[in-house]
């Protein structure tokens, strides 16, 4: 049976943390910033501009994101007595393994990304996060407020197309376009040409939920790493579109346990098609990493 | 076999079945098409639907009710039984969501469920772990035990086969003695007043016709404009339930009748005296004037989105548990419905499977969220 209390009490501290710090930082709790922006310095990626790669901090704090169950509670102390702005950036960090890896995942993107779209720019140290979280939840009042200053945020500093580089990201735009009339144009970077694009190995997909069965992005992916040279393996009763497994990224903040257990579960489904899995987001990564070979495809592929 | 390697195994074959039953039967997916535009103009005028139906149902000489919520429903259908004594039951979800066994037991009535899966829920004092297959958590050795108790001279290794026909002997004698069956109803036609039931066993069959009195339990969900919609939707269940085609679907119009005799109908004939339809709002007509919630009536308990569920094929029944006889995703949405709880909604991760599998399309992730958002206003 559901843990009511449980699930109450992170909701409360959800609307009383997370959403204040959202409604006043654009971030849902302190983070590091010199290490989530690392990533573009090194590449030297345009600062602004007229287009702009979204990361929404999902690839650099996906470690973050998992812990986030354990980490809710102290955030609420810490907030309650007004030590969240001064210690939090320390408390939320990432290893430097974890940093090093999503660098590496980032330049790949901002690389195919910059194939099509020259001059793509990166806000550093002002991008906000996307408020993915508020949604999954069920904030949903919350959820249209934010997009509101969202929009309004990206307007004031000249954005006029955004590409995402992750699936919660998309879909939050995609559920502002709906909810709010979300009106600058966006892309996720897997829509775009992968100009020079090669990897290589042998994988099974492990579908995002996001990706294959609510942005109808299933048959896409399968092109896209077929046309990229690697050797994807399918299996109609783990794979197909209706009967994926989702890798218990979402359960996370309400529930670790279980949230674990599905992600052993699938990381089982995915061992009995192939050894090693593909994913396509920084949250099944971090999900299904403890229990299976897992690689991002912005971290097999050249572009 | 652990529960997540049973469940896994019974939802791969049951994805795979579905396909094919679809890709065989192509005019089934054209069925669900035309059900869906049936079934939410119901939905859109549900109160001169209730109102059609019931007349319809009297015009047959049949008794028609409408329970405002659970209590309701266990006191028409209590009033309707009397001192009738012993009571056989088909697996009936509606029955279920207002506690009417526990009820009739309570009130010193004999009483027994008929489908097979539902009888071993029963007689090991459980709870359904799926809309359709109530038992599927059960294997073969825990039946044998179950059903032991019920026949002494069964063997804990008997074979499936001797248990299904231990069961069959042992429910043959209460169809036989029985005063009154209570059913469900896959389907309720306001045209007509008739009562589609689908089935496998033949189970439904003995309740709906030995007993010589037939009450039908039906949310009013479960009613669609004609006669043709109705046998669609027995047809549409079915098939993506994953048993095509179905071995039995039953039709009652009224009690049981004949026009043999200079071409006069008269009633009763050799069946049931008298047929009772007892539809139960419990929440639904507030549900189909909700802009979103309304979606979710058209639900028609295949069940097929239980499978597609990462959280249901976790948990199993410990999902929702006892609150309500409906679990998986369909049922997050039911139990909001019909008991205004929002927290089993918490737990769904929006994986979307349920949505890809639905037969009628019902964007059961975006209802999942609208409730939510509900629980989320609570705190």
């Amino acid at each position: 049976m559901v843990d009511e209390s449980s699930i109450k009490g992170t909701l409360k501290l959800i609307r009383d943390v997370v959403y204040k710090n959202l409604t006043n930082e654009y971030l849902p709790f302190p983070m590091d910033k010199a290490l989530a922006t690392k990533w573009a310095y090194e590449a030297g990626v345009p600062k602004g501009g007229r287009v702009i790669l979204y990361t929404s901090y999902m690839y650099q704090m996906a470690p973050v994101f998992k812990s986030f169950e354990k980490l809710l509670p102290t955030v609420g102390s810490l907030a309650r007595i007004g030590f969240l702005a001064s210690l939090g950036s320390r408390l939320v960090k990432p290893s430097d393994a974890e940093v090093k890896r999503a660098s590496t995942v980032l330049k790949n993107i901002y690389a195919i990304t910059r194939a099509s779209r020259p001059g793509v720019g990166y806000l550093y140290e002002e991008e906000p996060y996307s408020g993915a979280l508020l949604y999954e939840l069920g904030f949903i009042d919350e959820f249209k407020e934010y997009g509101k200053r969202l929009e309004e945020f990206f307007k004031i500093r000249g954005v006029e197309e955004i590409i995402t580089a992750d699936p919660h990201t998309t879909f939050s735009l995609a559920n502002y376009k709906r909810l709010i009339g979300f009106s600058i144009p966006f892309k996720n970077y897997l829509e775009l040409p992968p100009i020079g694009v090669t990897g290589k190995g042998r994988f099974v997909i492990h579908d995002s939920c996001i990706y294959s069965r609510f942005l109808n992005m299933y048959d896409l992916i399968r092109q896209l790493t077929k046309d990229a040279g690697l050797e994807i393996v399918d299996d109609e009763k783990v794979t197909g579109r209706g009967i994926g497994f989702c890798c218990g990224g979402p359960l996370g903040p309400l529930n670790s346990k279980i949230s674990d257990e599905m992600a052993k579960a699938r990381a089982n489904s995915l061992k009995s098609v192939n050894p090693e899995a593909l994913v396509f987001c920084p949250l099944c990564y971090e999900n299904l990493s403890p229990y299976i070979p897992v690689k991002d495809f912005a971290e097999v592929i050249s572009p | 076999m652990s529960w997540l390697e049973l469940i896994t195994r019974i939802s791969t074959n049951n994805y795979l079945e579905v396909e094919r039953i679809l890709k065989s039967h192509p005019y089934v997916r054209d069925a669900a098409k035309r059900l869906r535009e049936r079934k939410m103009a119901v939905i859109e005028n549900l109160d001169d639907y209730v109102k059609a139906t019931m007349e319809s149902v009297s015009r047959i000489g049949g008794h028609a009710y409408l329970a405002k919520d659970k209590q309701e429903a266990r006191e028409i259908v209590s009033k309707i039984l009397g001192d009738k004594k012993l009571v056989v039951m088909s697996k009936t979800n509606a029955a279920y969501e207002v506690n009417l066994r526990e009820f009739l037991i309570s009130q010193g009535k004999e009483v027994w469920e008929t489908d097979l899966g539902e009888f071993l829920v029963q007689i090991t004092n459980g709870w359904p772990s799926h809309i359709i297959v109530p038992a599927v958590d059960m294997n073969r050795e825990r039946a044998a035990k179950a059903i032991k108790a019920i026949d002494p001279g069964i063997s804990e290794n008997a074979s499936i086969e001797e248990l299904v026909a231990a069961v069959r002997r042992f429910l043959m004698s209460k169809y036989i003695n029985a005063d009154a069956g209570i059913t469900g109803a896959n389907a309720v036609a306001a045209d007509t007043g008739a009562v589609i039931l689908v089935e496998n066993e033949g189970n439904i069959r003995m309740v709906t016709v030995k007993p010589q009195v037939h009450i039908a339990l039906a949310g009013i969900d479960k009613i669609v404009p004609t006669l043709a919609d109705a046998f669609d939707e027995a047809m549409v269940q079915a098939a993506y339930a994953g048993l095509y085609p179905p071995t039995y679907v039953n039709l009652t119009a009224g009690p049981s009748s004949t026009a043999d005799i200079e071409h006069t109908r008269v009633s009763p004939a050799t069946g049931p005296k008298e047929f009772h339809l007892v539809l139960i709002d419990d929440g639904r007509l507030e549900a189909s004037k909700d802009p979103v919630l309304k979606e979710a009536l058209l639900c028609i308990r295949c069940g097929r989105c239980y499978f597609s569920c990462p959280t249901y094929r976790l948990l199993g029944k410990d999902w929702i548990s006892t609150k309500s006889p409906y679990n998986g995703p369909m049922g997050v949405m039911w139990n909001y419905i019909t008991n205004d709880d929002p927290w089993p909604s918490f737990y769904c991760t929006h994986s979307g499977g349920c949505r890809e599998v639905c037969p009628m399309g019902i964007n059961i992730p975006d209802i999942i969220s609208y409730i939510k958002g509900k629980g989320t206003k609570q705190v």
